[in-house]
């Protein structure tokens, strides 16, 4: 046996050992290693645009600076999909609501991130995915 | 006197329907459906919407008497080994920097087979005359399994996603033959293929609302020997598929390979 062929084997034997732990995880649209699982930042203002749209539903959303001005973010949230079968509706958040957001940045720094919850403007909380914990199906 | 020579049972009377009962006996030896000439029940209803079994933080913990049996060892040539390990760690890395490396899935690029099968969606399945149909919601990617044809031959085959199917019933399970995916479909776990891969699957309810999906890669150039897996899904009854298309997808590939997310300023 080559030295390849005992790491393959060695790489089936952990995997084997990971599947023990936990169910192995279907692939997701993409990795989510861009976002701060850990660092996670609310964030609370005004919704420029609401793409109801697959692979990912988006919020546009300005957040007011403290001087007079906003800076922009865009979330990036789960699918179309996951979001319904969570409870979402494609009427939930229009332009020009005030929501606020928990969500995961990007961790290059880029006014961007990843949807947790969101609580919209009639003050009902949602998730983004399910189940919570930074596992994620969408 | 016997009641069967009564004159209503008399010679005459059956010169008489000799013919029809002639053409009932024929019926029931040689022109009944295949499943009742072997005397086999019609195949289970696998019809309807199924997920993933078990489901990640859903549905309690798993009946370990309903859940996959572990793959057999993954065992590559030599030709592919390396570079397939070398391929894993460099996503490994590349994950922990924030950095994931792009895949076909990214791109909005269909799983194909046998990946599909092992959906973070429902799959539906619809068993019609002739064939079954397996329609997985992600990505609204659909496989044809045409039931009780001849299976054509690999080098003949055009490449697709989900290959040349085809099926029959071997008692309550059933056996599916594929050939001709694309050689840049990745397999399950993102294992390569060659263009001489063979997929066999024996799909059949370990429970009246489980269902599993026994899966054989056969590829003389890619493995050493048949690598086996087995998924698992559990019914979903009342679940009413939904659309995917993927119109709006603002993850795109840098110059580097890396995921990044498309920011909109407005």
């Amino acid at each position: 046996m080559s030295r390849a062929q005992a790491l393959i084997l060695i790489g089936a034997g952990s995997l084997g050992l990971a599947a023990l732990l936990a169910p192995p995880a279907a692939t997701a649209h993409h990795s989510f290693a861009m976002f701060d699982h850990v660092n996670r930042i609310t964030l609370a203002g005004t919704v420029t645009r609401f793409e109801w749209t697959n692979p990912h539903v988006y919020i546009e959303l300005d957040v007011p600076d403290g001087k007079g001005g906003a800076k922009h973010y865009s979330i990036e949230c789960a699918s179309v999909n996951v979001l319904m079968r969570t409870g979402w509706k494609f009427t939930d958040v229009h332009k020009g609501d005030t929501v606020k957001l928990l969500v995961n940045p990007l961790k290059d720094g880029s006014a961007g991130g990843m949807l947790e919850t969101a609580t919209f403007a009639d003050g009902r909380t949602l998730g983004d995915s399910n189940p919570p914990g930074g596992v994620f199906e969408r | 006197m016997p009641a069967v020579s009564s004159s209503a049972f008399g010679p005459s009377v059956i010169r008489r329907y000799l013919p029809c009962l002639a053409a009932l006996a024929m019926l029931a030896m040689g022109f009944a459906p295949p499943a009742s000439r072997a005397g086999a029940k019609s195949p289970p209803d696998i019809t309807g919407d199924w997920m993933v079994y078990p489901s990640r933080g859903k549905g309690g913990p798993p009946d370990p008497k309903l859940v996959a049996p572990q793959p057999t060892p993954l065992l590559l040539t030599p030709k592919y080994a390396g570079p397939y390990e070398a391929k894993r760690a460099a996503e490994r890395e590349s994950d922990k920097r924030g950095e994931p490396l792009a895949n076909d899935s990214t791109k909005c690029i269909p799983n194909g087979m046998p990946q599909m099968m092992f959906p973070i969606y429902p799959l539906e399945i619809l068993q019609t005359h002739g064939q079954v149909t397996i329609i997985a919601e992600a990505m609204s990617q659909v496989r044809r399994i045409f039931m009780d044809q001849p299976q054509t031959r690999i080098e003949d085959t055009p490449p697709t996603y989900f290959g040349h199917s085809v099926g029959h019933w071997e008692g309550d399970t059933l056996v599916v033959d594929t050939v001709g995916v694309k050689e840049d479909v990745l397999g399950y776990r993102d294992v390569p293929h060659s263009d001489r891969m063979r997929i066999k699957e024996r799909l059949h309810l370990v429970a009246p609302d489980i269902l599993h999906d026994q899966i054989t890669i056969e590829d003389p150039i890619v493995l050493q020997k048949p690598w086996t897996f087995t998924f698992a899904y559990r019914r979903s009854p009342g679940y009413q598929m939904l659309e995917y298309v993927c119109d709006n997808n603002r993850e795109y590939v840098d110059d580097k390979g890396v995921t990044r997310m498309k920011l909109q300023n407005h």
